[in-house]
């Protein structure tokens, strides 16, 4: 290795470089790009081979021993030892592999083994680098890669030279398995159209033939893999600019879960469909940016483009329903329903234009000024109401509600063809701060942003003048008479519907201004108070506008026994305008010219109250919060660090209905000893409890008929009855324990580790009379406890030993063993049968109970 | 690979570079004994460790660095140390002297090998000092706290002096936002997180083996959220929490380094950005509203189980605002589609926005 020379001539030809040239040190993070930072898998987290490395028993200094400390305390993770590099002519370069065998035991395909970790029984390449680099002119070549399986592995390469450019390329597969036990009943898993197996009838199988199929159903595996493919540059452009792009694509395929309603079975015994399908994923999004910036000792400023193009190849989703859609009137239905469809997520284009300027200030100032202009944009054409094929009709026979396929299953159907919606955004942020003296300092910041909804679309079919859609693939059209879900002022049996014909544009104004003080007391002790107001204003929501205002506290101390303590304090206490539990009555047909009323007096059911006037939407009520974090380093000697975060957020919702609180506590301690480079151990315990409540209030259905009552939203009223309302909670418990050590020899390191995860979720409830339970269940009351609780809790021990075998050579036997459990209530059942009545269920959930492990031997080669 | 803008050293027909070499050349010529020093044996012999206190030894090589460094307008290489008033540089060799294992570690660094290739106007030779400040005091009394500048724990010097160091380089750019963001204002250090002594990470010379573990340091509650039934895929190193936020600060409170939350979502989930032909508010406003995006005990990162999360909002008549209990389960005695498996989302199913003529109440 070549040593670093002390040279007086390079020193001044340098130092006036320096001054004359202000180009700045390159980073690939000024962009706004998001991922593709980390590279590593479940094998090797970290991406950089540590398991099988060795530690410098010489630590980071001849001149005392231990580890260093950061400022605030922590121990930095014990060094490793210098690779030898070799030459190449002008260059020198380190490289290695890390190469063997893995294999694995038990219950291998329970999914939390390998939700995103593709173990796979064979070869595995852990990690191969080569780093390389020509210390004359800082040129160099770093590559990296891995590959556990065909879905799990990474190639990066980077190429530049120092202070100069930089090119970076890779390509990776990420998986990510959603479920190992799901049992479709339905052929063409994958594609974009899924059909019954031949032993059932679309729309005329018996729920036992359902069931018999779904029994009969193979296991499968849905998983998504996305690759990722893309290249980056950023270099010195001169006069300290810095100019840097990217260009990534991600291609990602695989099937998750999906849903099929044919309308509600509960309260029809033998009659709707819901169906859990598998839909298919098939996306290509190509991301782009590019930017330049340049930092002086003054100015700096930065401006990037990112666009974002979303692509998917199946914008349409077609599956066969088993089951009988028949009238609840007794009378045919006036076509079978045999298919449903759904638009998949629609091509998209977006775009941002971001521009940052900063200026450092007198009085250490800095003005910061960021804008940033930005659009989303879908212009796809839009899914038809109906896939049903002419001459066919949906509806129940011999009543007005009857809709022709051919009116409905084409694009002349359509008030117009295409989506054509587009959000524009507005992001205007400007920061002041001044430090007058050594002592206190203070900023003020203007923020706001806009999202300006230009989607304007009316539900309307020119071809029957109907307003509206139809409802869950004409299926409730077709159970209950006059639910097709259409409006027409011409149509008497149409023109009392209150169809819903209109999409919210939703759309949002933030603003937020900040004023705080930051003053130092004594060298240790930093006290800040920020107060922060911030209003938001929401397009067509229950309120115009809410209000928060914000006061934090916080306090930096390095004042106790050498700790470092981070204490922050917040209050913030949000209301807002008046509150409209029904802002959607113009997107309804009742606000369209020619709805009548319905005639009561003749028996026509009357509108209801949308919902009670009690109700509040957490995101938008009056709320009080109170929030905490403690964050407490101390370091004991030399050797050992405990650390303390306690965190706690506390919120309280003035309402009645909805949302009426939720809290989060949670306490972690760690520990981390370092007594000396052989050996490190790393302890920390947490437990993170949280609650939230709410409150509902079933309507009286009873009063459908009924005028006024029917339409009365008030609380305590006849149509939201106090004898109806009901309350809950949920409380989560999460319990996370975990050990690492290492302990090394001259040639010999032994690590393990220990992880421990029990989660427990526990929902309750009371109400105040049985009337507020689901009509269906009453019968139950009697007899019915609360549900049971909802439970992850994994056991994992890690073990291995890394031997020193030449000064080539090293190997690492090791092994991982976990053990997990897992209950939760929406699978209760599901081990005996996935299909009930006239529903029927694909996941039948991850596995209660499983024990699975791998083991494997690794080799390390370095050259 | 070669694109147009780059233009290699030493062929770099920038007037901005040609006028830094006439500059250095005028001074050179004005110090001739630099200039003779700078003939083909450009090393010189290094002093004998010396714990003494007397500076004098260093003082002899160093003063003509000082007197450099004092000509040249802005920092000149050396970062400022106001807890050193009168330091003047010494230079790397003599730092090697005592810090022989520093050395060795740092060697493997980026930092370094930049400095070895003089990129970005550094040098190999003002390396040490470039970040710690002139080091004549340090070597002088080396126990003195604050006689150059430290970056670890009781080390002397102000998280703000350490701060302005690294920022003589690594200014702008990720750190346009860095004043007043809340790592700046709680008091951290840029060698809190980094460590530019050793490489122990794969990039970005991190505190610990990556920046996962790095941010879990202070953030351990949000490491162990990592840990439950769904989460983001951190622990198996697919990603990293700076993929998401950007710990130097940003316009975000969260410091995310998008505009808002779901800008940062959509990075990912693209699909989901539309915008749709039927929105749902919640979701077009903020994906928290409903996920918890570190890690959750529900499915899909879901804040609360369904359909219980949806009916904190949806009170409306009808089928939305009833009480269900276990007898609504699948194997219970009145089995219930709003609470088994996917529940709510069963029927509504493009919950997230859907496209088609038929989808207000996003059941297609």
């Amino acid at each position: 290795m070549k040593p670093l020379q002390y040279s007086p001539v390079s020193l001044a030809v340098a130092t006036l470089l320096m001054a004359a040239n202000t180009a700045q040190a390159a980073d690939g993070s000024a962009s706004a790009r998001v991922g593709d930072l980390q590279y590593g898998n479940a094998l090797d987290p970290g991406g950089f081979g540590a398991a099988l490395m060795q530690r410098d028993l010489l630590g980071y200094s001849l001149l005392r021993a231990g580890v260093s400390r950061t400022p605030t305390g922590d121990l930095y993770t014990a060094p490793s030892p210098v690779p030898e590099d070799q030459g190449l002519g002008d260059w020198r370069y380190t490289n290695g592999l890390e190469l063997g065998y893995i294999t694995q035991t038990g219950d291998k395909d329970a999914q939390f083994f390998r939700q995103y970790s593709d173990w796979q029984n064979g070869f595995a390449l852990s990690l191969a680098w080569l780093d390389m680099w020509k210390p004359e002119t800082g040129d160099y070549l770093e590559a990296r890669a891995s590959y556990l399986s065909e879905d799990d592995n990474f190639l990066r390469l980077r190429v530049g030279r120092y202070g100069d450019f930089r090119v970076e390329a890779f390509y990776r597969n990420m998986p990510h398995t959603l479920t190992t036990t799901a049992f479709p009943l339905w052929e063409g898993i994958g594609s974009d159209t899924l059909t019954l197996p031949a032993n059932l009838t679309p729309g005329n199988s018996t729920p036992a033939d359902v069931k018999a199929a779904s029994d009969a159903a193979a296991r499968t595996t849905l998983r998504v893999t996305r690759t990722r493919a893309g290249v980056s540059l950023e270099g010195d452009m001169g006069r300290g600019f810095i100019g840097y792009g990217a260009l990534t694509n991600e291609q990602r395929n695989g099937t998750r879960l999906w849903g099929g309603p044919f309308f509600f079975n509960y309260p029809f015994v033998n009659n709707g469909g819901v169906m859990e399908t598998v839909r298919p994923i098939d996306f290509s999004t190509t991301d782009v940016s590019a930017g330049l910036r340049r930092a002086g000792k003054v100015w700096r400023f930065n401006t990037v483009y990112s666009g974002s193009f979303f692509r998917n190849r199946k914008t349409t989703f077609t599956y066969e329903n088993p089951f009988v859609i028949a009238p609840v009137t007794g009378t045919p239905a006036a076509g079978i329903l045999t298919e449903g469809q759904f638009s998949l997520d629609p091509n998209n284009d977006a775009h941002n234009l971001r521009v940052e300027l900063g200026r450092t200030l007198p009085q250490r100032g800095d003005l910061s000024l960021t804008a940033a202009l930005g659009t989303m944009r879908q212009n796809d054409p839009i899914g038809l109401n109906l896939n049903c094929a002419a001459p066919g009709q949906v509806g129940i026979s011999g009543m007005p509600f009857v809709v022709n396929c051919a009116d409905w299953n084409t694009p002349a159907s359509l008030s117009r063809s295409t989506a054509q919606a587009r959000i524009d955004t507005l992001l205007l942020d400007a920061k002041l701060s001044f430090h007058p003296t050594n002592t206190f300092g203070w900023h003020l910041e203007l923020r706001r942003y806009d999202e300006d909804n230009k989607l304007r679309y009316q539900a309307f079919n020119p071809l029957t003048g109907d307003y509206g859609y139809i409802t869950l693939n004409g299926s409730m059209g077709t159970v209950v008479p006059g639910e097709m879900g259409l409006f027409n002022p011409n149509n008497p049996a149409y023109w009392s519907y209150p169809a819903k014909i209109g999409s919210f544009p939703v759309g949002y104004t933030d603003t937020t201004a900040e004023l705080g003080g930051d003053l130092q007391m004594g060298y240790r002790n930093t006290l800040n108070v920020t107060y922060t107001f911030r209003r938001y204003e929401p397009d067509f929501r229950e309120v115009e506008y809410t209000n928060e205002h914000r006061i934090q506290i916080a306090l930096t101390s390095r004042q106790f026994a050498g700790g470092t303590l981070r204490a922050s304090y917040d209050y913030a206490t949000r209301n807002g305008g008046d509150y409209n539990y029904f802002p959607y009555a113009s997107f309804y047909a009742q606000s369209l010219p020619g709805f009548v009323m319905p005639d009561t007096a003749n028996g026509e059911a009357s509108l209801f109250a949308f919902t009670t006037d009690a109700m509040r939407k957490f995101d938008l009520s009056d709320r009080d919060q109170h929030k905490f974090r403690l964050i407490y380093t101390l370091p004991v000697g030399e050797a050992t660090t405990l650390s303390a975060t306690a965190h706690g957020q506390y919120n309280s919702y003035d309402t009645q209905i909805g949302r009426k609180g939720d809290n989060a506590t949670g306490l972690t301690l760690a520990w981390d000893y370092q007594p000396m480079p052989r050996l490190t151990l790393n302890a920390s315990a947490s437990a993170a409890f949280s609650k939230m409540r709410w409150a509902n209030v079933a309507d009286n259905e009873g009063l459908v008929a009924s005028d006024p009552g029917n339409a009365d939203p008030t609380f305590g009223g006849p149509k939201y009855p106090l004898a109806n309302v009901w309350n809950e909670s949920d409380r989560e418990r999460s319990l996370n324990a975990n050990l690492q050590f290492t302990y090394q020899w001259s040639r010999t390191k032994l690590d393990g580790g220990y992880n421990l995860n029990d989660s427990r979720g526990r929902l309750r409830y009371d109400y105040a009379s049985i009337s507020a339970i689901s009509a269906t269940q009453q019968a139950f009351a009697a007899t019915i406890s609360q549900f049971p609780d909802t439970r992850y809790r994994t056991h994992s021990f890690d073990l291995g030993i890394t031997q020193t075998l030449s000064k080539q050579w090293s190997a690492r036997l090791f092994g991982r063993y976990e053990h997990g459990k897992f209950a939760d209530w929406h699978y209760t059942g599901f081990d005996t049968a996935l299909a009930y009545d006239h529903r029927v269920y694909t996941d039948r959930g991850p596995a209660t109970d499983y024990d699975a492990g791998l083991v494997g031997l690794m080799f390390r080669y370095v050259p | 690979m070669r694109l147009c803008f780059f233009r290699r050293r030493g062929t770099d027909a920038r007037p901005i570079r040609r006028v830094s070499a006439l500059l250095a050349l005028a001074l050179l010529a004005s110090h001739a004994h630099l200039a003779q020093a700078a003939a083909p044996a450009p090393t010189i012999d290094l002093p004998a460790t010396n714990m003494s206190g007397d500076t004098s030894v260093y003082r002899e090589i160093s003063a003509d660095l000082a007197r450099l460094a004092a000509s040249l307008p802005g920092d000149g290489g050396v970062a400022e140390n106001p807890g050193a008033p009168g330091a003047t540089p010494i230079g790397t060799a003599t730092c090697s002297a005592c810090h022989t294992q520093e050395q060795l570690l740092y060697s493997h660094t980026t930092h370094a090998r930049a400095f070895a290739a003089g990129s970005g106007g550094a040098s190999a030779v003002g390396s040490c000092e470039s970040c710690h400040g002139p080091g004549s005091l340090h070597a002088g009394s080396p126990t003195t706290k604050g006689a150059i500048i430290s970056f670890t724990h009781e080390g002397g010097t102000p998280v703000q002096t350490q701060t302005q160091a690294c920022m003589g380089c690594h200014t702008g750019g990720a750190r346009q936002h860095w004043l007043s963001s809340v790592h700046e204002t709680r008091g951290l250090s840029c060698s809190d997180c980094h460590n530019p002594m050793a490489r122990g990470s794969p990039e970005g010379l991190m505190a610990k083996r990556s920046i996962n573990e790095t941010c879990a340091g202070c953030h351990q509650d949000v490491r162990a959220k990592f840990n439950r039934r769904s989460h983001m895929p951190l622990p198996e190193g697919q990603m990293s929490c700076a993929d998401c936020h950007n710990p130097h600060g940003s316009v975000t409170k969260p410091l995310l380094k998008t505009d808002t939350a779901n800008g940062t979502c959509y990075g990912c989930h693209a699909e989901r950005r539309g915008p749709m032909l039927f929105e749902h508010p919640p979701v077009r406003e903020n994906c928290m509203n409903c996920h918890d995006p570190h890690g959750s005990n529900q499915q899909t990162l879901l804040a609360a189980p369904v359909p219980m999360l949806c009916q904190q909002c949806h009170t409306a008549v009808r089928h939305p605002n009833d009480l269900q209990t276990p007898a609504g389960l699948a194997n219970g005695g009145a089995p219930d589609e709003r609470l088994i498996s996917r529940a709510c989302l069963s029927c509504h199913t493009t919950i997230h926005g859907s496209n088609n003529a038929a989808g207000a109440k996003f059941h297609r």
